[in-house]
């Protein structure tokens, strides 16, 4: 989008920065604007650690030479952990999911990133994701168990499938994230999808022992 | 008089695209039967709680409400119809069904009614679903959306020269829609195609058959892939390109079952 588009009676320096906002994904132009003359209106030095964070992001970050996710150095931090399990890999679609899943706090284990997902209508093939790079990580054995954490939509489903049958014939376990209903959410609206996964996957509710004693 | 369509409505339709918007929206394709293609957005639908997102996956059949506005429609209130499980846990079913769904979209445009094309998506996806021979099921598609569209090949009479064609092995000319006599070559003609008697026999079924039809066919190496080559060409001359989705169809086709890099 043109400057003059965006902010017909700006001055040029901040229609620039409220078109190079615009460009962000989910910015609007009227957030777009907002974040300009917010810019416009911090101190000098916020302003300076903000540039020179958006630059620490473009020249320090790389992709870690092992799990592909994003990293300051050719090994990232979580590779780098010799306290995690290195017998499970968890197969995700962004570095984003790693965030997720770390945020959860109940995995230990090592990550690798496919950096897209299968999906034929768009053109993107196998060849495209990180996959050789999966496949490299899992000849010496010591790997017992990958975790397909890909999201639970059509192309999520092909890409495991996909990695269900690379994968399955050098004798790893492949496993798949469980699929259900969502916490908080109301069985009236789900799909028959999730319906289905939600029935098949069902667990026993633990036995507990319950006081009799009213009021106790 | 023409009649305004309201600005809010229901429609069935299939979801054929999906791209993620913002943080948690994402913009819907769908092919409908009475609007043709429709573009919408589906508000929050990436939430794991959200009514919307399990229902507007790719290659489900639902029924939707449209909010229309001057660019992208507004989704609500989605059920689904029929979520085609079975193209959902079979790599090949799903390679087959996101290139029909892609194909049915490139022949759809936004606003234009195709009932037709939608009924055939359905019955398509339908039948793919337990299809014994999911590459006639494909072929059938192909042959039946040429056929929708106005593409319709001649295979009775020869394109080049109108003589009705004798029952033996000619040429298929994608540029010119139809059979050539093995006789008649034309001039300056760059693709030609092998049409062996068998395989004419087989694309003259596929123009008179249905899915369940289609389905039993039985077919040879050689025709099957004589048909393929003959159809997909066809499909390729009308839309002015390939398709995206048919690299990773031929590549589960030539490994079943056997995932390679």
């Amino acid at each position: 989008m043109a400057p003059s588009e965006t902010a017909p009676s700006a001055a040029p320096p901040v229609a620039r920065l409220i078109e190079a906002f615009h460009r962000l994904p989910g910015i609007g132009p009227k957030s777009a604007q907002r974040l300009t003359y917010h810019l416009i209106r911090m101190p000098r030095e916020e302003a300076e650690e903000f540039a020179a964070a958006v630059l620490g992001v473009k020249d320090r970050i790389v992709l870690c030479d092992t799990c592909a996710n994003l990293s300051e150095s050719p090994e990232c931090v979580i590779c780098g952990d010799l306290q995690r399990d290195r017998t499970k890999i968890c197969v995700v679609e962004e570095p984003l999911d790693v965030v997720a899943i770390e945020r959860a706090r109940v995995y230990s284990g090592l990550y690798h990133v496919l950096h897209g997902v299968i999906s034929p209508v768009n053109g993107i093939g196998p060849n495209d994701l990180k996959l050789r790079e999966l496949l490299e990580r899992l000849r010496d054995g010591s790997v017992t168990e990958v975790i397909v954490a890909t999201n639970p939509n059509l192309e999520g489903e092909a890409t495991a499938m996909y990695i269900q049958q690379l994968i399955g014939p050098l004798g790893v376990s492949v496993t798949r994230l469980a699929r259900g209903l969502p916490s908080g959410s109301d069985i009236e609206y789900a799909d028959d999808t999730t319906l289905a996964h939600a029935l098949e996957s069902r667990s026993e509710i633990p036995q507990r022992q319950v006081d009799p004693t009213p009021g106790s | 008089m023409t009649s305004r369509r309201p600005v809010t409505y229901t429609t069935d339709g299939v979801v054929v695209r999906v791209i993620d918007l913002g943080e948690a929206d994402r913009i819907i394709t769908l092919v409908t039967p009475v609007h043709g293609l429709i573009r919408g957005v589906a508000k929050a639908s990436r939430k794991p709680g959200s009514k919307l997102g399990g229902h507007l996956d790719l290659l489900r059949h639902v029924s939707v409400s449209v909010r229309e506005t001057r660019t992208l429609h507004g989704l609500s209130q989605v059920s689904t119809v029929n979520g085609f499980r079975g193209l959902r846990d079979d790599l090949d079913r799903f390679s087959r069904a996101s290139y029909i769904s892609e194909m049915a979209e490139r022949f759809s445009v936004e606003g234009g009614a195709n009932q037709p094309l939608f009924r055939l998506l359905v019955q398509v996806l339908g039948s793919l679903e337990k299809a014994v021979n999911p590459e006639m099921v494909t072929r059938y598609f192909e042959m039946r959306l040429l056929q929708l569209s106005g593409f319709a090949p001649e295979l009775s009479r020869c394109v080049e020269t109108g003589v009705e064609l004798d029952p033996a092995d000619h040429l298929y000319s994608p540029d010119r829609g139809g059979l050539v006599s093995s006789e008649a070559r034309p001039v300056g003609e760059s693709a030609l195609l092998p049409a062996s008697l068998n395989t004419i026999k087989l694309l003259r079924f596929l123009a008179r058959t249905d899915a369940g039809h289609a389905d039993e066919m039985k077919v040879g190496e050689d025709e099957n892939r004589q048909l393929s080559r003959i159809l997909r060409a066809q499909v390729h001359h009308v839309l002015d390109r390939g398709l995206q989705s048919e690299a990773f169809m031929d590549e589960v086709r030539a490994r079943p079952g056997n995932a390679r890099l």
